[in-house]
């Protein structure tokens, strides 16, 4: 290839060169640039002069033909044309879209060749009409509905307990993908039948898989290699959780007024310090100092003070609960 | 494990939803009732499917896009055939990539070892093609057989032969199935360098159209070889070792031996299976010459075949049939009788056994009509079904059929067959890519002939070029058919597919276009596109170095240009008349002079009279009369005139 191209230069330039019919040194010189401009016009590849290229035999180059948008009827099937997920091909998708920055106040550039075009994901294998005929055609895949789970109240209450994993699909030599090990088990507590310490004790074996606001419980588990493993993992994690918070452990009477969950008013600083000051205030005269307690506790006020210390202990502080407070302690200590 | 027994737990089942990401896991139970609902939950059972079904069915909503390239190329106008010629070129050579590829991962396993295909694709890896057992065991034997190794298996055999060791009967007929079906030389894949060599020096040798490689590299069943040799040494020969002979004679063309080896069998009182007579059968034009010989050998093969109590299956009435074609007076009749028989049998006939009924009845063209009979009743029994390929002659069928419809100019039948080959999956039995091509020209003739040019152009947005590339001749059939429609206006659009179809270096088809555009006038707008197109065959024409313009296109063109009023291009055309030694015709000078009469050039006039006194033409005395008739001249110019007035009279 090289060598015709070299022969092709310096016949040329023997072409030029008697035709310039200057001085010799000049005439070289304007040689020597003809071909210059010779070998970068061949370079560039355009056909200068149609004569000269059949002479030395070279054959046409190839031209792309018309992109076939041109042939694309306006009322075609598009499903036929993007099929499925592929690139974008700026030759088959007859809209006059651009994409990228417009240089130097310029316009974004065209779609012919266009990188950025190509680079993001395209949804256009997946137009309306195209996912109401992948419906139609999935459709014998299914079955029926069963009529009688027509709400989420009653699908809660007949299945309350739901797992989720996800299947993934991409190109590469490899079909699989480790993030389809993954399953969610999602419960609520409230469809588990649970007294009062089973309550607490499984949300203190749970932690933060328990979500307050919608009382559900949930497990993920990854730690085996497959999906089905980590299903069967998931399930025994809910029935181990389940039996381990109806049994009570010996241990458990050990619990310190750390370990609770709630703050109970009974036995607390705050219950002897009320009593304390209410037995210095001498509101009940008479009796010994137990039944001076008792009966101070029973007093209205005093169970008023008990409700509003608890509710700013557990809810937190808030207006109301503050000034629910307020008035406790202003009807206790009579001011 | 959870709901037996477990009266404190609600139902712990799972529910059974189809929407993305929820797992359908589920127990194969029908009905699970709860506790207190009003009506029981039915739980359906759930469906099963194989692997790809779900990619199947989403296959089957999507249709066919007319405008695609063929699916094995890339999707780009640069990059995708434009014409048949390229077409073969381009998949060729993918072929023949992919054939190397193959060849040198098979030649250097060490270098593949790694598997990074997730789950494993066998095809992908390197196949054992080299042995690796070297001693002479039987064990070796059939190792060399499965690797189609046939040179070094009858090496191997003699060895075995010579050092006494026994070797089994399956193995032997294993052996002698490979000689016979490769003809005693190694299969192609073997030897790839020298062959190809070896082709194209065949390739050369014969320019004529070669359809497939096979038919340059037909092997002959020489004299002697070691499949004979063998046989002749074996101590026991039963039916299958004649089988396997007597069918690799018949491929390769020894059928008076196959016949003889026959008789043979014969008198070993043993009995031949389906596939042997099925072989002899199709031996038969090679050793009887006249018709009623063969039919009756025929005859008596089909009757051993009772005799002996092997039940014929399709391939064997296939080849009856394929005898029968060529019978001439009794073809129909038995033909006809066969096809009775394969029915009373219980065989369902294949398209090859329509193939050779139609051609059986198949006179010649005159007698159109009667032809077009029997392919009618075929096409209504067959109407809707969708088959499988079982014969290697079904591919025949479409074709043949198609130019019975052409011969027979009946264009409901050649739509009838269209929807034959739209059904299902019976596209694939058009063959391949030459097939396929000879089909779809036949149609196309057959359209352009017969129906309006509105549907024409229809089927020809819908089949060029996805389906097939146009001949020069199926483009003059669709110029033909756009004349007799008078829908020239459309011939600007079909000189582009013309271009990009590679036609453009053409002489009669370009002429034929142009002849076509400058036969009338048209409106205004239609001329201007008309002199546009010209102008760009003007301009494709002249690139291509070794086109000879003919003096009728030069002067169409010119026509064309005048036509539109573009009156500077139209002189340039005539100096390429000079150029070109050709010579325009006198109707074509006398249109330029009264174009430069309205133009008011007389200048222009002068030339054009002084042009074709150059070129000796007898209109020079004529238009230099009307020259000095119709302009107004200066004393210079009318003296050359007198010249060429006076010059051009004698020659007259």
């Amino acid at each position: 290839m090289s060598a015709s191209y070299s022969r092709v230069l310096l016949s040329l330039g023997r072409l030029n060169f008697p035709r310039l019919g200057l001085q010799k040194l000049t005439g070289r010189f304007t040689y020597a640039t003809d071909l210059n401009t010779n070998s970068s016009s061949g370079k560039s590849k355009g056909l200068p002069e149609g004569k000269k290229r059949g002479q030395f035999g070279r054959r046409n180059k190839r031209i792309a033909g018309p992109p076939r948008t041109e042939k694309m009827p306006v009322d075609q099937d598009w499903a036929a044309v993007y099929p499925s997920a592929t690139p974008f091909r700026s030759n088959s998708v007859p809209l006059p879209v651009r994409m990228g920055y417009p240089v130097q106040r310029g316009i974004p550039p065209e779609k012919k060749g266009n990188l950025e075009l190509i680079k993001i994901p395209n949804f256009l294998h997946l137009t309306p009409v195209a996912i109401k005929k992948h419906c139609e055609a999935l459709k014998p895949f299914c079955t029926e509905w069963p009529s009688a789970l027509d709400s989420d109240a009653e699908c809660d209450k007949h299945f309350p307990v739901k797992v989720k994993s996800t299947d993934y699909v991409s190109a590469g030599p490899s079909l699989r993908n480790p993030s389809a090990r993954i399953v969610h088990l999602r419960v609520k507590l409230s469809s588990l039948n649970l007294d009062d310490h089973a309550q607490k004790k499984m949300l203190k074996l749970v932690g933060e898989r328990y979500c307050k606001a919608t009382d559900i419980l949930t497990i993920t588990t990854s730690s085996c290699p497959l999906r089905r493993q980590n299903y069967d993992y998931a399930m025994y994690l809910l029935t181990v959780l389940y039996h381990e918070s109806w049994k009570t452990e010996a241990w458990e009477a050990e619990m310190t007024v750390a370990d609770m969950e709630e703050y109970s008013w009974e036995g607390s600083p705050s219950q002897k310090n009320i009593l304390d000051i209410l037995l210095r205030m001498k509101v009940e005269a008479e009796g010994d100092a137990d039944e001076v307690r008792e009966k101070l506790l029973v007093r209205k006020d005093v169970e008023e003070y008990r409700d509003s210390v608890m509710r700013l202990k557990n809810e937190g502080e808030n207006e109301s609960s503050m000034l629910q407070y307020k008035e406790a302690v202003k009807k206790v200590l009579n001011m | 494990m959870l709901q037996s027994g477990q009266e404190c737990l609600v139902n712990i089942e799972l529910p059974y939803t189809l929407g993305f990401g929820w797992t359908p896991v589920l127990r194969q139970q029908a009905a699970e009732t709860s506790k207190e609902s009003t009506e029981s939950i039915v739980i359906p059972t759930k469906k099963t499917w194989n692997k790809e079904a779900v990619l199947q069915a989403l296959a089957s909503s999507v249709s066919r896009d007319p405008t695609a390239y063929p699916y094995q190329f890339q999707d780009d106008p640069y990059l995708t055939p434009r014409s048949y010629a390229e077409f073969q070129l381009f998949s060729l050579s993918q072929e023949s990539g992919r054939a190397t590829a193959k060849y040198i991962v098979n030649s250097n396993p060490k270098f593949f070892t790694k598997d990074f295909a997730e789950p494993h694709i066998p095809c992908l890896m390197p196949e054992t093609v080299l042995l690796r057992l070297e001693e002479v065991t039987e064990e070796a034997l059939k190792e060399r057989i499965s690797l189609r190794k046939v040179k070094a298996a009858v090496d191997m055999y003699d060895q075995l032969l010579q050092s006494g060791t026994a070797v089994s009967k399956e193995t032997i007929h294993d052996l002698l199935d490979l000689i016979c079906f490769y003809c005693d030389k190694d299969p192609v894949q073997e030897e790839a360098p020298e062959l190809a060599d070896t082709v194209r020096d065949e390739l050369k040798r014969r320019k004529g159209r070669f359809r497939r490689a096979s038919e340059l590299l037909k092997l002959t069943w020489k004299e002697n070889n070691s499949a004979e040799r063998i046989f002749n040494l074996l101590p026991e020969r039963d039916a299958r070792c004649y089988s396997a002979l007597i069918r690799g004679m018949v491929k390769h063309g020894a059928y008076a031996k196959a016949f003889n080896m026959y008789t043979d069998l014969l008198n070993n009182k043993l009995t031949a299976d389906v596939h042997t007579f099925n072989a002899l059968i199709s031996a038969v034009t090679g050793v009887r010459e006249t018709y009623n010989e063969r039919w009756a050998l025929i005859t008596e093969l089909l009757n051993q075949m009772t005799q002996q109590k092997v039940r014929p299956n399709l391939l064997t009435f296939n080849s009856v049939l394929k005898v029968l074609r060529y019978y001439g007076y009794f073809s129909k009749t038995q033909a006809l009788q066969t096809l009775n028989e394969m029915k009373a049998i219980g065989i369902a006939p294949s398209l090859a056994t329509f193939d050779h009924i139609c051609a059986a009845f198949y006179k010649s063209v005159s007698s159109g009509s009667s032809n077009s009979d029997i392919l009618q009743e075929v096409m209504t029994e067959l109407a809707g079904r969708s088959f499988t390929c079982q014969d290697p002659d079904d591919v025949l069928f479409f074709s043949s059929a198609m130019k019975i419809c052409l011969n027979g100019k009946d264009l409901e039948l050649g739509y009838t067959v269209q929807s034959l080959v739209e059904v299902g999956e019976n596209w694939k039995l058009l063959g391949d890519s030459y097939q396929q091509s000879i089909y779809y020209g036949r149609f196309f003739t057959l359209l352009c002939m017969m129906e309006h040019i509105d549907v024409v152009l229809k089927w020809y947005r819908w089949i060029i070029p996805s389906l097939y590339y146009p001949s020069s001749l199926g483009m003059s059939d669709l110029l033909q058919a756009l004349d007799t429609d008078s829908r020239l206006d459309l011939l600007p659009t079909i000189w582009k597919d013309i271009r990009s179809l590679g036609h453009d270096n053409k002489p009669d088809l370009v002429e034929m276009l142009l002849g076509l555009m400058a036969r009338d006038s048209h409106s205004p707008e239609v001329q201007e596109s008309f002199a546009l197109c010209a102008l760009d065959v003007k301009t494709v024409v002249d690139e291509k170095p070794r086109f000879v313009w003919s003096a009728l296109s030069l002067s169409y063109i010119t026509t064309l240009l005048l036509r539109a009023n573009r009156t500077e291009e139209a002189w340039k055309m005539l100096q390429l008349f000079k150029s070109n030694n050709r010579v325009p015709s006198e109707g074509l000078l006398g249109n330029f002079l009264s174009v430069c009469h309205s133009e008011g050039s007389s200048q222009k006039a002068i030339e054009l009279v002084q042009l074709s006194a150059t070129l000796c033409l007898s209109a020079t005395g004529k238009l230099a009369k009307q020259a000095l008739a119709d302009f107004k001249l200066t004393e210079k110019q009318r003296a050359i005139l007198f010249d060429l007035e006076t010059t051009g009279e004698p020659s007259e």
